[in-house]
């Protein structure tokens, strides 16, 4: 079993719900604010990322209900309305792509031993990691 | 430049103050601040830490080691200490010459401490060191000022008498 607590998992939980939902509005800004060209080149990406964002957030929050809670949603995001370029909005992606693979990386640490939440979070690394190798590869000289 | 423009154009802002001192406190605590100690701190997400930090390691205030440890660089320091000091400044300023209670004062210290020049600070300074000498003329000021300006009375409740505004900023 899980070192944590059913509530601790569940903080645990809304801390990666909450890195998720903020990702996904930081996707929807990052989509309206490149200008040019790049538009062409990466919108389609930040769109993708943002539906693929918004999957992982419903995931983490149907986990919490299962464990018989109502998922809590604390988010703090300010966007500034200055125009990007594609690699900016690419490289402003990674870091907060970065952060929400750390997050799962350190909830799996904690969540060794309960099985099926171990699988969980381990899918939710895997995918993040994907994420992370495709800004980093788009960003790539 | 209107004051409303030299607002925005203050060298760091309300959050950047807030992490950077967020990063002085968990080193001078734990001895090391990573990106999830800060979030913890300031109770925002990892992502939202990392993107306010960005601008403040391409200005040279905050500086990440092969281990992802966070350290303000001496600049970064140099700005949490004056920060801190205005801060302390601030707060005498209201709780102990206007009379507002310990917790308004620090609220309202918390608010301005990062927006005041190190001009009006250092006048600040002056001004506590004659409050504080044991010259006549302090002494007198201060006796005329309490005399004719007594905090209000404030009636207890027994409730937090904060508004709403300030229990969210504070």
């Amino acid at each position: 079993m899980s070192k944590l607590s059913t509530a601790e998992i569940v903080q645990e939980l809304n801390h990666a719900f909450a890195e998720e939902v903020e990702a996904a509005t930081r996707y929807l800004h990052l989509r309206s604010a490149v200008r040019g060209l790049d538009r062409v080149v990466v919108e389609h990406v930040l769109k993708d990322a943002f539906h693929e964002t918004i999957e992982h957030a419903e995931n983490i929050a149907q986990r919490i209900r299962s464990l018989g809670h109502v998922p809590k949603l604390e988010i703090c995001v300010s966007c500034p309305n200055e125009p990007l370029s594609g690699r900016e909005a690419l490289r402003q992606a990674l870091i907060f792509e970065e952060a929400a693979l750390e997050c799962y990386q350190d909830l799996l640490k904690k969540v060794e031993g309960d099985v099926p939440l171990e699988e969980f979070v381990r899918a939710q690394v895997a995918l993040e990691y994907q994420h992370v190798a495709q800004l980093k590869e788009l960003l790539a000289e | 430049m209107d004051t409303w423009k030299e607002f925005e154009q203050n060298i760091i802002t309300h959050s950047a103050a807030h992490h950077l001192m967020a990063i002085d406190d968990l080193v001078n605590k734990l001895g090391y601040a990573r990106v999830s100690d800060v979030a913890r701190r300031l109770n925002i997400t990892r992502g939202s830490v990392s993107i306010s930090l960005k601008p403040m390691k391409e200005a040279g205030l905050i500086l990440q080691d092969e281990n992802r440890h966070l350290r303000l660089s001496e600049k970064g320091q140099r700005l949490v200490d004056g920060v801190k000091s205005k801060r302390v400044l601030i707060r005498r300023l209201l709780s102990e010459l206007l009379g507002l209670d310990e917790q308004q004062a620090e609220i309202d210290a918390c608010k301005m401490e990062h927006l005041i020049s190190n001009e009006t600070a250092q006048r600040l300074v002056a001004f506590f060191r004659f409050i504080d000498s044991a010259q006549h003329p302090a002494h007198d000021f201060l006796s005329a000022w309490r005399g004719q300006h007594r905090p209000p009375e404030v009636c207890s409740t027994g409730g937090d008498q904060r508004s709403a505004e300030d229990k969210a900023e504070s």
